[in-house]
């Protein structure tokens, strides 16, 4: 990822609360895309967010967000960021569609443009006469929706969306995946996704960011993270596998089997070499259920990383340990 | 291209410039309150004192014509009002006389009716302003926007200023616009051109230091009742405390004397009695000090400066602490 691409780069920064080091020396390149942005509790996802929003001090640090100096032209920045809060908020005493026209006008878009645009993005947002009604009355899914149509209102490049799922039924939070990633490959937006639902960043995430204790430990795409570090081919077959594995295994291969899916995990072999598995398969009068490539599973990934196992586990791609290690300094 | 499209479209216009962003903040303010059916209720009554300054400058223009109306108006300001050489000055030359009458007329508009109408109208709607936007959290929807702190306090500050601006200042304008009309001739302008700018200095003392302090309250809890508390307690408490302490020195000076008393404020200050001493404890007669003197009517000997200092710390560490909360919050 050269430098120039990307549309935040940080460098150094901490923030501290008292004694506690919410980010410690955090320095982070992101990509143009959606990133995922992961962590525990606790672990500065907040704190990030809003440092690079420039709604708090931070005590070092310096870099970039869009074409901005971070954190010097703060409030340029913050026009042309949309950001979803994590916290239940609203303006008590509007109507959905005067919310979302109060943002576009602190936005800087005039009445008129302000009021038609705010219609159109809770259109784009699935609102419908709901609108209307005052906010207070609203669920906590139609606040999320809400929060959204606040975030889309003034067109910004970068969307910052902490924890955007959270309250939606599950047909709701699909349809907004959609939209996000509707946004990001049709209109050119920049996301960034705070949560901790991991179906989620894998349904729409390119790249993903783990922090861990106010430090950077994974930054890589998600595509490196999935792939295991051997290439690895999962195998169902009908029946007995054991001379199936015993051949494999005489072959070279390393086999183990996989408790999932109650078949084999043959590591050293890549998805071009499945004609191999298809001959050995012949040899030994074993039939093949179902082949294919071996990914890592990002809930062990972020397990692992959230409790300090990150560099001894041999199942994350090291390229992303050593550059989110590296940016992170830790 | 599709000829209608629900889905997102992109958007590149010219936005507005980032100063005039506050007064979208005192927009919504002012229209999210004057949905309250009350409160047009209560600015309705607000309007009502005009009356009087109204009916004493018509009474006064109408009689250069009345020399028996001229009598009447000069005993009523030489009793009820106090002020014997203004009543003398009514009767030996009314047009010299116009200036000094209509400022007292107007000033007390400001220091009785209306300074009680503000302190009623601003514990109204001046401790939900920040407390609820602390307690939705509505701050986080603000600061997403380009605003700075002072950008928002000034937004809401705004909303106080227009409301008390309907019930001071713009009868007191209106008020000033009627002596005029009534006038012999349109001479009196030159003569009275110094008042309207008094009526907006004495204005922004009025206005500044007591929302900034009413706005400080607000920002101090999420629970506006606790602001709407410490807001009139600080006016009853610290009128009351004025009241006393003045009294009590007044009738030890007198040696218990209760008929000093009779003869008013006037008798207790031929003994020698500071009233300026306890002052400034009385936010409402430390604001009625300075807005004398703004009026040129300050007849105390006092200096108008330690007031004026009060008035000034009051809104200085008050901005200081609604920035110091709202700063706070965000960090959290």
């Amino acid at each position: 990822m050269g430098s120039s691409d990307a549309i935040i780069e940080i460098e150094s920064v901490s923030k501290r609360y008292g004694a506690i080091d919410a980010l410690r020396d955090v320095s982070l390149q992101i990509p143009p895309g959606v990133t995922g942005l992961l962590g525990p509790n606790g672990s500065g996802k907040s704190t990030l967010i809003k440092a690079l929003l420039g709604l708090l001090h931070v005590q070092s640090g310096q870099g970039r967000v869009l074409d901005y100096d971070w954190p010097r032209d703060a409030r340029m920045i913050r026009d042309h960021v949309g950001y979803l809060p994590e916290d239940d908020c609203y303006v008590a005493g509007m109507a959905g569609i005067e919310s979302v026209a109060l943002m576009a006008r602190l936005s800087g878009l005039s009445g008129r443009e302000g009021l038609r645009r705010s219609h159109e993005m809770m259109d784009y947002c699935g609102f419908g006469e709901e609108r209307y009604r005052d906010v207070e009355s609203y669920s906590t899914g139609m606040r999320q929706k809400l929060k959204f149509s606040q975030a889309l209102v003034h067109d910004p490049s970068l969307l910052i969306l902490d924890e955007p799922t959270t309250g939606l039924d599950p047909d709701q939070r699909i349809a907004m995946l959609r939209r996000i990633r509707n946004l990001a490959t049709e209109h050119g937006k920049s996301v960034i996704l705070s949560t901790h639902i991991l179906p989620d960043v894998r349904s729409v995430c390119d790249h993903v960011v783990i922090l861990v204790d106010g430090t950077v430990r994974v930054v890589d795409t998600l595509d490196n993270l999935s792939r295991p570090i051997e290439p690895t081919i999962l195998v169902s077959i009908v029946g007995d596998a054991t001379l199936f594995a015993e051949q494999l295994t005489r072959a070279g291969y390393t086999v183990n089997p996989d408790p999932e899916t109650n078949g084999l995990r043959v590591e050293g072999i890549q998805a071009h070499q499945a004609d191999q598995l298809w001959r050995l398969a012949a040899e030994t009068n074993t039939s093949i259920r179902r082949l294919e490539p071996a990914l890592n599973s990002l809930d062990q990934i972020f397990m692992d990383v959230a409790s300090g196992k990150s560099m001894a586990k041999s199942d994350i791609t090291p390229n992303a340990i050593s550059r989110g290690a590296g940016h992170a300094n830790s | 291209m599709p000829i209608h499209d629900l889905g997102y479209r992109n958007w590149q216009e010219e936005r507005t410039a980032r100063f005039v962003r506050p007064w979208v903040i005192a927009r919504t303010g002012v229209s999210l309150i004057w949905r309250r059916r009350w409160l047009r209720n209560v600015l309705m009554l607000a309007w009502l004192p005009i009356v009087v300054p109204a009916l004493g400058i018509f009474a006064f223009e109408y009689s250069s014509t009345d020399p028996e109306l001229q009598q009447f108006i000069a005993q009523i300001v030489r009793k009820p009002l106090a002020q014997p050489e203004l009543a003398s000055q009514i009767v030996n030359d009314p047009e010299a006389a116009r200036h000094q009458l209509w400022s007292t007329l107007i000033l007390a508009f400001f220091r009785y009716p209306q300074l009680f109408a503000m302190v009623v109208l601003i514990g109204l709607i001046a401790p939900k302003l920040i407390s609820y936007d602390l307690r939705t959290k509505a701050y986080l929807m603000y600061f997403s926007r380009p605003l700075s702190p002072f950008q928002y306090i000034l937004g809401k500050s705004a909303v106080i200023w227009f409301f008390l601006a309907m019930i001071v200042t713009v009868p007191a304008m209106l008020v000033y616009l009627l002596g005029v009309l009534l006038s012999p001739d349109l001479s009196v302008v030159m003569q009275t051109w110094d008042i309207p700018l008094r009526i907006l200095a004495a204005s922004a003392v009025l206005m500044i230091p007591t929302t900034a302090l009413a706005v400080a309250y607000s920002s101090l809890s999420s629970e506006s009742r606790y602001a709407t508390f410490a807001w009139f307690a600080t006016w009853a408490m610290g009128f009351v405390a004025y009241q006393v302490l003045t009294s009590t020195t007044a009738v030890v000076a007198s040696g218990g004397d209760q008929g000093g008393h009779r003869g008013g404020r006037g008798n207790w200050e031929d003994l020698d009695i500071d009233f300026d001493r306890w002052r400034l404890l009385s936010p409402y007669h430390t604001l009625g000090k300075v807005q004398s003197w703004v009026f040129g009517l300050d007849t105390s000997s006092s200096t108008v400066v330690p007031a004026v200092l009060v008035l000034v710390t009051i809104s200085v560490l008050s901005y200081w602490i609604i920035r110091k909360r709202i700063i706070a919050r965000l960090s959290i």
